[in-house]
């Protein structure tokens, strides 16, 4: 994929994965959407600086100006490792607040959570 | 055993550098490519705060049966957090963060209950955002310069200033650690995690990890213009806190509205960018982390003894609490209030004296006195006889902390050069420093009843992330008109 078509499909799932962290309620689908802001990021990371003809920098490779930078892809290797551990935690926080409240709806755990502080 | 380790480490740096710097690079790579650490004044100071914290902490938890995951989780936070104050390298300090923030929500949740779980998880949605959005800035950066060593972008960044990718990536960036520091419509998850967490967990939260957000902002600053940005939201940060802790009913929650309001101070300092602004702000980093765990450890001990951290509660109560608590929250009010000698007002009267323009003193002047209002609600609480016990490991954690506090003045005066601090000792800055406190002491019952009471709701989920991506357009603006 060409450099700018890589920037420009992350910025849009950045988009999708903003709103629907803001307007979806249910606690499974705004991890979803947060998933997609993150995978998002780790898009535009690796196609900032691609360009097309590049090949993979390996030992026994062609001439050093046609290869990729390797950077890019192993800052996203450790992105992509933590976004998944985070990813996991949440969804065992929701396991747990399922079991106490039965509902993964974010409004309503926000008013219940506040209403047992006020009693 | 590793808390001594670290004695021994950070005495030895400071001994070997004695106010000059160096930097270590790891790798093969060089300097560019590898990770660069960068041991100076900044790191050095936040440290000590760490070791600090993490002594009191340790002594707090001594004779409890802490779990040991509890136990493990501590130990990568304060780990990591040493990590942050030296990391001269973006991508690693957004590995570190991601460290520090992954064991925080672990150790807000460490009890189980539903209501600790709920603001941890909070908490992980907010700063999993933000550091998407520092990534996003990253990438911005990598793209121009090629490396995220912080030395090698400052010098593209002022070698193309103006250029709109500077403005963009710095708008990222700052936006990204904006959430974890703290700051004014980044962080308005902070006062539901900060309140909810155990006292141990919420010493710590707030004395150290709100303050890696606030170390990394002062790396940026040396790299990119975002100064102006700073004070603003420096500004308006310590506003918002003060405006809704004057309101809160319930001990821990002021004080997290506290964190936000003395953060404002930081980010002034840091902001202003004059030396003795600078070094203020690094005074008042290390002693707001000092007052505040002690005042946070302190006030979970108070709630354990009479059953409830509502404050009016506390009121009642009061006998009994024991005697070393109510000292260390008194000591701990007269610190954060800038009485002089206290840590507060060592640390301020530095800030102060390093702000140059008029309206900004006015500001910080009156941070000040919003400060006494809100804690005038805590005088009834220590005044009266005490008739409880405190339990010894936690008497002498604060009697730790306390000492601290105290002696905080004479230290950091023998560590700064003399032109730094000189005027803090005339009369006018202490008159300046008892002012604010009495005004605001006095103001309290008028404040108390007729300012208008203010909507919880922007602290809930939806608002807070909204409010971030305001933020971020805001510091993109601000720093057009800079």
């Amino acid at each position: 994929m060409v450099g700018w078509q890589g920037v420009a499909a992350a910025i849009v799932l950045f988009g999708i994965g903003t709103l629907g962290l803001i307007l979806r309620r249910d606690l499974v689908v705004k991890l979803l959407a947060l998933g997609l802001v993150n995978s998002s990021v780790i898009l535009a990371l690796v196609s900032l600086r691609a360009r097309p003809n590049l090949v993979p920098p390996l030992l026994d490779g062609p001439t050093p100006q046609a290869l990729a930078d390797p950077l890019p892809q192993g800052l996203v290797l450790s992105a992509i490792v933590i976004n998944f551990a985070v990813l996991a935690v949440a969804l065992v926080f929701v396991m747990r607040l399922v079991e106490r409240y039965h509902t993964t709806d974010s409004t309503r755990l926000e008013r219940r959570t506040h209403d047992e502080e006020e009693s | 055993m590793a808390c001594l380790c670290d004695v021994a480490l950070i005495a030895q740096l400071c001994t070997v550098l004695r106010g000059g710097s160096c930097a270590v690079t790891f790798g093969e790579w060089g300097s560019g490519l590898g990770i660069t650490f960068a041991i100076d004044i900044t790191s050095l100071v936040f440290a000590a705060l760490g070791l600090a914290l993490s002594l009191a902490v340790t002594l707090y938890t001594w004779r409890e049966d802490v779990r040991p995951a509890s136990a493990a989780l501590f130990h990568f936070l304060i780990g990591a957090c040493y990590g942050i104050s030296f990391t001269k390298d973006l991508f690693n300090a957004y590995v570190l963060f991601e460290l520090v923030t992954v064991s925080s929500y672990l150790l807000v949740g460490t009890d189980r209950r539903p209501r600790q779980i709920w603001a941890g998880l909070r908490y992980l949605i907010f700063s999993s955002f933000g550091m998407s959005v520092f990534l996003l800035g990253i990438a911005v950066v990598y793209a121009h310069v090629g490396s995220l060593d912080l030395d090698v972008v400052a010098a593209a960044v002022s070698a193309s200033a103006g250029a709109s990718w500077v403005r963009l990536a710095s708008a990222l960036l700052v936006g990204g650690v904006a959430v974890k520091a703290g700051v004014f419509l980044f962080s308005l998850w902070l006062p539901l995690a900060h309140s909810q967490a155990p006292p141990a967990v919420s010493a710590l939260l707030s004395g150290l990890v709100v303050k890696m957000g606030v170390v990394e902002l002062y790396r940026l600053s040396a790299a990119f213009p975002i100064g102006f940005a700073l004070t603003v939201l420096g500004v308006a940060t310590a506003v918002l806190g003060i405006a809704y802790a004057v309101w809160a009913s319930d001990l821990k929650k002021m004080l997290a509205f506290h964190t936000l309001s003395q953060i404002g101070y930081l980010l002034i300092g840091f902001g202003t960018g004059s030396e003795a602004a600078r070094y203020g702000a690094l005074d008042y980093a290390v002693a707001h982390g000092l007052f505040k765990a002690l005042l946070f450890l302190a006030a979970g001990d108070a709630a354990a003894a009479v059953g409830s951290s509502r404050i009016d509660r506390l009121v009642e109560g009061r006998d009994q609490l024991g005697g070393a608590t109510r000292a260390a929250i008194g000591l701990a009010t007269l610190a954060i209030l800038g009485v002089p000698p206290f840590a507060g007002y060592a640390a301020k009267a530095v800030l102060e004296s390093g702000i140059a323009s008029v309206p900004l003193r006015v500001c910080v002047f009156l941070i000040s006195a919003g400060t006494a209002v809100s804690f005038a609600k805590l005088w009834p609480v220590v005044a009266g006889s005490p008739r409880g016990r405190t339990a010894r490991p936690r008497a002498a954690a604060y009697a730790f902390l306390g000492t601290a506090v105290i002696l905080f003045l004479p230290i950091s005066r023998a560590m700064e050069p003399v032109s730094v601090w000189s005027a803090t000792l005339h009369l006018p800055a202490m008159a300046e420093a008892f002012a604010a406190s009495l005004l605001g002491t006095a103001g309290y019952r008028w404040i108390r009843r007729h300012a208008p009471r203010l909507p919880e709701r922007i602290f809930f989920l939806e608002e807070g992330i909204l409010a971030v991506l305001v933020g971020i357009f805001l510091i993109y603006a601000l720093l057009g008109g800079s």
